[in-house]
């Protein structure tokens, strides 16, 4: 698709109504899009029976419908993770609506680059975030923990999300076929806008005429971001002295006990079995005792900054600043706000932005010839 | 509801083993002893072939009520499979009982090749148990 | 009555005296003990092999980053340890070890066991702000009075099982009121004994456990394991009670991950036989109406106890590591010793004692089949 096209694309918005809320509104607009065949079945967080968290449902049956939860107070499971797992042995047979956070579409577009996940018939949608909470805050009362949610997002406030959430300038990036903005619209109503030749069928069918402009959106999309960016540079910097330097480093990680959770949910450490969990990371006893005895002793299980370090090497380059490490977590270590530092300076080394478009490759999958000269003899 | 028991004919998910309770259920069948439909009979090698994963996944799926069937002690065509088998049983059952599910719809038999007709008294018995006990509600279920 | 090994001295520094003399003499060439690792006072297991680096070692510190059987077990996976090798660890530690030797993933060759009567330790996310630190002087108090400290993990609190089964070296410590004051060892094995022999610290005597006095915490443990499995009895009731309980679970996997009973390479439930294709999905989609993303939550969990219960140590590793607070260890735990009585089978006991699933009797459970 041409630039041109694209812009064209995005221009105009549909705006539909939400008299009883945004929830409401979305759950309509994809009841309306099922009635009419456009869609077989949706992909949409829901609450769990206990009622003490959130998880992805693929609804079939229009009726769940009225249960379904597009912005959920946590992200307990990465969107991403959850398209791949419909998609990842073959392309759905029914078609089907993912809605889910920026993020998350950003998450799903970098597995489908790393085929893990297959498109075809699948329409993404992202909506407007609000961030989310740090999932083990919501758990300790998940009452009041819906109503402080619901009340920061009544006023779009972001101190009570998680730090990666508070320092997200990507919140509203349009990513997805279709996305939904509502930050800036009345009460009563939000917009829809394409954002692909998929995105723009459905609005067809459902006969909705984009004809809004959301420029005062965009404005405010900017603002938020510019100030996100802000304290997204403030908080690296906070970050950068705290890990700086092998000791310092160290002791970040000096509570990890290597569960590994962070990589488990990760969207884009798909990989089925981790080198770091292979044989390949499994020594003879004489060759941990030699590296005690070069030490005097060393932790065991060694190599805990391998992993971490190991990781980074293996997805920086496609980390969507997700958070979703840090939340599984048991120790509390900041995982993801490392990460995302890391990430950013690796990405921008390629001017690349993860999930940001389908159509650009992986940085480490293509080359071109007269490039990153400054990298070279370094030493010098 | 009351009515929906009545006529309710159970799915029994039957894991019979090659030697002996496969061709019971065959001979029951030539034999043409009546036995009530509600068996969908999948024939292993041996009792001992089935994992107890098998046993939850049909659970979860919505089966209402799991037989695993095969030779008599002693009688195994591997000898001990049998034996280990029933050990396994012994422990699925304890687990599902233990975890609050229902420990009867998951029954053990031993049935010989030559046992036609108590293989149909199996399936008959079973059958009429779980129609008390009711359908497997889990096939209903979202959040597994 | 056995050997004992008397030492006028703290606990925990008499141990760490003996393990640098044993390092000193070269009897032993390394030691696997918890250890403080950092300024903060951070505490992670360690192999030492240089005698002053035991400075720092906390053998008896209230808390299990990870299952020592676990990571004995990498220690030796690829085979048995040349030189010899002592651990300190937790007695349900060691019975985890034991175990996974059973499962030919540890070589017990060559390495020496110390272990204690145990107190228990502290959730491992009360680690995370140093809690742990500012609660020592409290819980040795309560090791003392024989009691249970505070704030214990649930696993601890009921755990019947605090004294060790094939451990080289008992430390005395539960309701050892002198315990800062005075140590003793009492070495159950030949092996135990012939490595301290004649060495220079202390005495020896002979000694043993005061068994009236730890059936009295036993007693205590009792009714507090019973107060958990009735919580947990309650709150499990038919599919909606576990739905319930693991509804919240992410599938992190970190429960696996850190079980010492679970040493397979690739979990089956990572496997692509636990993966849904596109027609799976449609398939439960007309059942259901609707399936969670990913499905397989409650497969995955009774899927793992067929796997783990007949050995669940009941460690409370996989409780300490779930980032949304299931009560893993209580389920496991009580659904585990319930399978391990049918075939009365206390896993780690005995490396004698086969696996109950691997062997059998001919005449038994006639009363299962119908
Ligand atoms: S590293 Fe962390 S923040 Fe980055 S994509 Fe993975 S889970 Fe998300
Ligand atoms: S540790 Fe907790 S969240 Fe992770 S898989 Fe186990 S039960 Fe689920
Ligand atoms: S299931 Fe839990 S308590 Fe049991 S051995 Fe494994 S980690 Fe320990
Ligand atoms: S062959 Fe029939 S039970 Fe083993």
């Amino acid at each position: 698709m041409s630039k041109n096209e694209e812009k064209k694309l995005r221009k105009k918005a549909a705006i539909l109504s939400a008299k009883n809320g945004i929830r409401e509104g979305i759950i309509d607009f994809l009841k309306k899009s099922m009635d009419r065949n456009i869609f077989d079945a949706v992909l949409i967080p829901m609450r769990v029976p206990a009622d003490d968290s959130f998880t992805y449902v693929l609804i079939r049956d229009k009726n769940l419908l009225k249960n379904a939860f597009p912005l959920p107070p946590v992200m307990s499971i990465q969107g991403g993770k959850a398209v791949s797992s419909i998609t990842r042995l073959g392309k759905s047979n029914i078609k089907i609506a993912a809605v889910m956070r920026p993020c998350e579409i950003r998450a799903t577009i970098e597995l489908t680059k790393l085929g893990q996940t297959n498109l075809e018939n699948i329409t993404l949608i992202g909506i407007d975030c609000p961030g989310v909470l740090p999932l083990s805050d919501f758990l300790n009362n998940p009452e009041e923990g819906m109503r402080l949610f619901d009340d920061a997002v009544s006023r779009w406030d972001d101190r009570i999300m998680r730090p990666v959430c508070q320092m997200c300038d990507k919140s509203s990036m349009i990513v997805g076929d279709l996305h939904i903005g509502f930050l800036d619209a009345e009460k009563d109503s939000f917009f829809i806008i394409s954002n692909s030749q998929k995105g723009s069928d459905v609005i067809d069918k459902l006969s909705i005429t984009p004809q809004a402009d959301i420029s005062s959106w965009q404005t405010k999309v900017e603002k938020i971001s510019e100030k996100k960016h802000k304290k997204r540079e403030e908080t690296f910097r906070e970050l950068k002295s705290k890990i700086d330097g092998l000791d310092n480093l160290l002791d970040t990680f000096s509570q990890c006990i290597s569960c590994h959770n962070c990589m488990k949910v990760c969207p884009v450490c798909y990989c089925r079995l981790c080198y770091f969990d292979s044989d390949k990371v499994k020594h003879p006893p004489e060759d941990y005792l030699e590296r005690a005895k070069t030490l005097g002793s060393i932790r065991f299980l060694p190599d805990t900054l391998l992993f971490q370090i190991g990781r980074m090497i293996h997805m920086s380059l496609s980390c969507v600043s997700c958070g979703s490490c840090e939340d599984a977590c048991p120790m509390s270590i900041p995982v993801a706000q490392i990460f995302s530092m890391v990430a950013d300076e690796t990405q921008s080394m390629f001017n690349y932005v993860s999930g940001r478009n389908l159509e650009e490759p992986l940085p480490l999958t293509t080359y071109k010839e007269d490039e990153l000269h400054e990298m070279e003899d370094t030493h010098g | 509801m009351e009515k929906d028991k009545e006529d309710f004919m159970p799915k029994i998910l039957a894991f019979l083993c090659n030697w002996c309770s496969y061709a019971g259920a065959d001979l029951a069948g030539t034999s043409r002893i009546k036995y009530p439909p509600s068996v969908l009979p999948i024939r292993v090698m041996c009792s001992s072939r089935v994992d107890p994963l098998f046993v939850i996944k049909a659970y979860l799926s919505g089966a209402d009520g799991v037989l695993i069937a095969g030779c008599h002690p002693g009688d195994c065509h591997y000898e001990k499979g049998n034996y280990y088998a029933r050990r396994r049983f012994v422990m699925l059952k304890k687990i599902i009982e233990e975890i609050g599910l229902e420990p009867e719809r998951l029954r053990l038999s031993w049935i010989s090749a030559s046992e036609g007709n108590r293989y149909a008294k199996t399936v008959t018995e079973f059958t009429e148990k779980i129609k008390k006990i009711g359908e497997n509600s889990t096939k209903n279920r979202i959040f597994l | 009555m056995v050997k004992a090994l008397k030492i006028n001295k703290d606990s925990e520094q008499a141990v760490i005296d003996l393990l640098k003399l044993l390092l000193e003499d070269n009897r032993i060439k390394g030691v696997l003990t918890l250890k403080k690792i950092n300024k903060k006072g951070d505490v992670a297991y360690t192999l030492i092999t240089r005698p002053d680096e035991l400075d720092d070692a906390v053998p008896f510190y209230p808390l299990m980053p990870i299952n020592a059987g676990k990571l004995l077990s990498r220690f030796t996976l690829k085979g048995k340890t040349r030189e010899p090798i002592i651990a300190v660890v937790k007695p349900c530690e060691l019975r985890g070890f034991i175990e996974l030797v059973k499962r030919n993933q540890g070589n017990l060759e060559n390495l020496f066991f110390i272990s204690s009567t145990c107190g228990g330790v502290y959730p491992i996310k009360m680690a995370v702000d140093g809690v742990v630190k500012n609660n020592l002087s409290r819980y040795w108090d309560a090791v003392k009075k024989n009691e249970n400290a505070a704030d214990l993990r649930p696993a601890c609190k009921g755990c019947e099982e605090f004294i060790p089964y094939t451990a080289d070296m008992t430390v005395d410590l539960i309701g050892k009121n002198d315990l800062d004051k005075q140590c003793v060892i009492l070495l159950n094995t030949k092996n135990g004994e012939q490595l301290v022999r004649n060495i220079k610290l202390g005495e020896f005597i002979e000694g043993e456990l005061d068994k009236e006095k730890l059936d009295k915490l036993r007693v205590k443990r009792e009714k507090e394991k019973k107060k958990i499995f009735d919580e947990i009895n309650a709150k499990i009731n038919g599919i909606d009670g576990l739905i319930d309980i693991f509804g919240r679970c992410i599938g992190c996997h970190g429960c696996m991950r850190v079980c010492p009973i679970c040493y397979c390479k690739l979990c089956e439930f990572e496997s692509p036989d636990s993966e849904y294709t596109p027609s799976n999905y449609e398939l439960e989609l007309k059942k259901r109406g609707g399936l969670r993303v990913p499905p397989g939550i409650l497969y995955y969990q009774l899927g793992r106890l067929t796997h783990v219960s007949i050995s669940c140590v009941g460690c409370g590793s996989c409780e300490d590591v779930c980032p949304v607070n299931i009560p893993l260890t209580s389920i496991f735990k009580k659904v585990g010793e319930s399978v391990q009585e049918l075939f009365n089978y206390i896993p780690g006991r005995n490396l004698e004692e086969d696996i109950p699933l691997i062997t059998f009797e001919k005449e038994e459970f006639a009363e299962i089949e119908e």
